[in-house]
């Protein structure tokens, strides 16, 4: 667009009124011959036409900035809705555009004011909400760190607790470990002495094994003693015998001597000597018989007697057998013992070890709980902090909401187009 | 006289030497039934039988079997043959015949009873079955 600018302007007026100078002081020339007439005619001409000229171009000007003025007036009351008309295309339009212009930046800085405002307000709002929330769950974060505490307080109270109680249990355990190994070296002894028992029962055994070869050896001659003896009532029943068919002999012939009678008499007395005889020899016999029934008899308590201290030989052997027996069982049951002794060690001192790392883990775990609670009462001064800082950050954000308000209230001073 | 005593039922007993036949051991008399108990039983000597009697029982003791005399008095008169078992033999004693009457007196104080094989013989008859 072509622009007329005011100073192109000001050329024409002045070319313009320098012609009706000119035309002026040309018919002052024709109408009359005096010089000064004609130049004071020419002057109040051009005077009137500058001062007409003028008069025109200013009140242009001042009615086209009037205007602006006036726009400006109702745009510094907050109307933003007026349009500046653009009524010449001079500097003046130029200025106007600029106007204009800025009251449409204006116009949409306040609408962007506006509608940030709108969302400042709505953000505190939310901002308010939320912090409230936070507030709310920082709380109740205070409140479950509160109880973490507590509860890492009573942990700990409880884990220092279990502690003391393993730590005697531990005692308890290493005493009966020690009890145990005290237990194992009796049983060792115990199990040394078994054998030193059983090897003298053996040995004991050994010597009765001695005693009863040495008793059968020595009890060899009584036995064949009695056999000799035996032979001997042998004997003496075989001499019995004939002692008594010497008799039964004498008798008859004593018998058939009296039959005979007077002829019989000195056979009869021979007879009778026979039997006397015969009864000597019964007799000396039957005294015989009763020194080896004495000597039988004496043999037989012998035989007896050794019998007997074999018997009892044999059930000593039989006691011996049963205590070497007795000692092999108490032998194994010992070791049984030693072995069960040992595997009670070994348990007590798994269980040792094991209590030592449950302890070292509870004192961990203790050290963990005390952590846990100073990390809650930091937790707790954070929480506070934060709650402090919320709180704050709310009361930045109501002061900020009362800003919005504010600046929503500015705002709505403008009146904008179509609002 | 010459008198053969034994001893029988807890007495001593004298039997006239002139009855008796033998002395005999190891008797082994063969049982024989429905005879008197005191009959132990025959016994076959030398070619004759003889009746054997317990003379324990005979005489209404106990008996005299198992006494430790294994010895049998034989008798014999009048063709009667008898084995007498005593529980204990004495011997021949001499006893004063003129002054012989139930019981004799022998040097030693013993009283001996004197019997005959008839007195035993009846003894034994009179005996009823079992007895």
């Amino acid at each position: 667009m072509n622009r007329t600018s005011i100073k192109n302007k000001l050329i024409l007026s002045f070319l313009a009124l320098l012609l009706i100078v000119m035309v002026v002081v040309g018919a002052a020339h024709q109408i009359t011959d005096n010089i000064a007439t004609a130049l004071a005619v020419s002057a109040a001409a051009a005077l009137a036409a500058g001062i007409l000229f003028g008069g025109i171009f200013s009140r242009s000007i001042v009615r086209r900035l009037n205007s602006l003025s006036s726009v400006a007036r109702e745009i510094s009351h907050g109307d933003l809705s007026k349009e500046i008309p653009f009524l010449s295309r001079d500097e003046i339009r130029d200025l106007e555009e600029v106007f204009s212009a800025m009251v449409a930046d204006l116009r949409n800085i306040i609408s962007e004011i506006k509608a940030v405002s709108a969302q400042i307000e709505n953000t505190g709002r939310n901002l308010s909400v939320q912090t409230e929330k936070v507030l709310a769950n920082s709380r109740k974060i205070d409140e479950s760190a509160l109880t973490i505490a507590r509860g890492s307080e009573a942990q700990s109270l409880i884990v220092q607790k279990t502690s003391l109680i393993l730590d005697k249990n531990l005692e308890q355990m290493n005493e009966a470990a020690r009890q145990s190994a005290q237990t194992a070296s009796k049983t060792n002894d115990a199990l040394l002495k078994t054998e030193a028992g059983e090897a003298n029962a053996r040995k004991t055994l050994r010597y009765l094994e001695d005693v009863l070869r040495q008793m059968a050896e020595n009890a060899e001659p009584i036995y064949r003693l009695s056999g000799k003896v035996e032979k001997i009532k042998m004997v003496m029943s075989v001499m019995d015998e004939l002692s008594q068919k010497t008799d039964l002999l004498s008798l008859n012939a004593s018998i058939e001597a009296t039959r005979a009678g007077e002829m019989g008499k000195g056979f009869a007395l021979v007879a009778n000597e026979i039997r006397n005889m015969a009864e000597h020899s019964r007799d000396s016999s039957h005294e015989i018989r009763a020194i080896v029934d004495d000597i039988f008899r004496d043999n037989e308590a012998v035989i007896g007697a050794l019998k007997k201290s074999e018997d009892h030989i044999n059930k000593g052997r039989r006691v011996i057998h049963g205590i070497v027996g007795t000692f092999g069982d108490m032998l194994s049951g010992v070791k049984e013992i030693s072995a069960g002794v040992k595997e009670v060690g070994d348990v007590a001192r798994k269980q040792i070890e094991e209590m030592r790392g449950l302890l070292d883990q509870f004192q961990e775990l203790s050290r963990l709980a005390q952590e846990n609670f100073v990390s809650t009462q930091k937790t707790t001064i954070g929480t506070k902090n934060q709650k402090e800082e919320i709180q704050g950050i709310v009361r930045a954000s109501n002061t900020l909401n009362a800003l919005s308000q504010k600046m929503i209230q500015t705002q709505q001073r403008f009146r904008l187009r179509g609002a | 006289m010459d008198c053969f005593v034994f001893e029988a039922a807890g007495k001593y007993l004298g039997i006239e030497a002139r009855y008796i036949y033998r002395i005999a051991d190891e008797v082994r008399p063969a049982p024989v039934p429905l005879l008197p108990s005191c009959h132990v039983g025959i016994v076959y000597y030398r070619g004759d039988l003889y009746d054997v009697v317990d003379a324990g029982r005979l005489l209404g003791k106990e008996s005299s079997l198992g006494k430790g005399n294994p010895y049998a008095i034989l008798l014999k008169w009048n063709q009667r043959k008898l084995g007498l078992i005593p529980d204990r033999i004495v011997g021949l004693e001499w006893i004063d015949h003129t002054r012989i009457e139930k019981n004799a007196f022998t040097g030693d104080g013993r009283t001996i009873q004197m019997i005959t094989p008839g007195d035993i013989w009846k003894i034994l008859s009179d005996l009823p079955y079992g007895h």
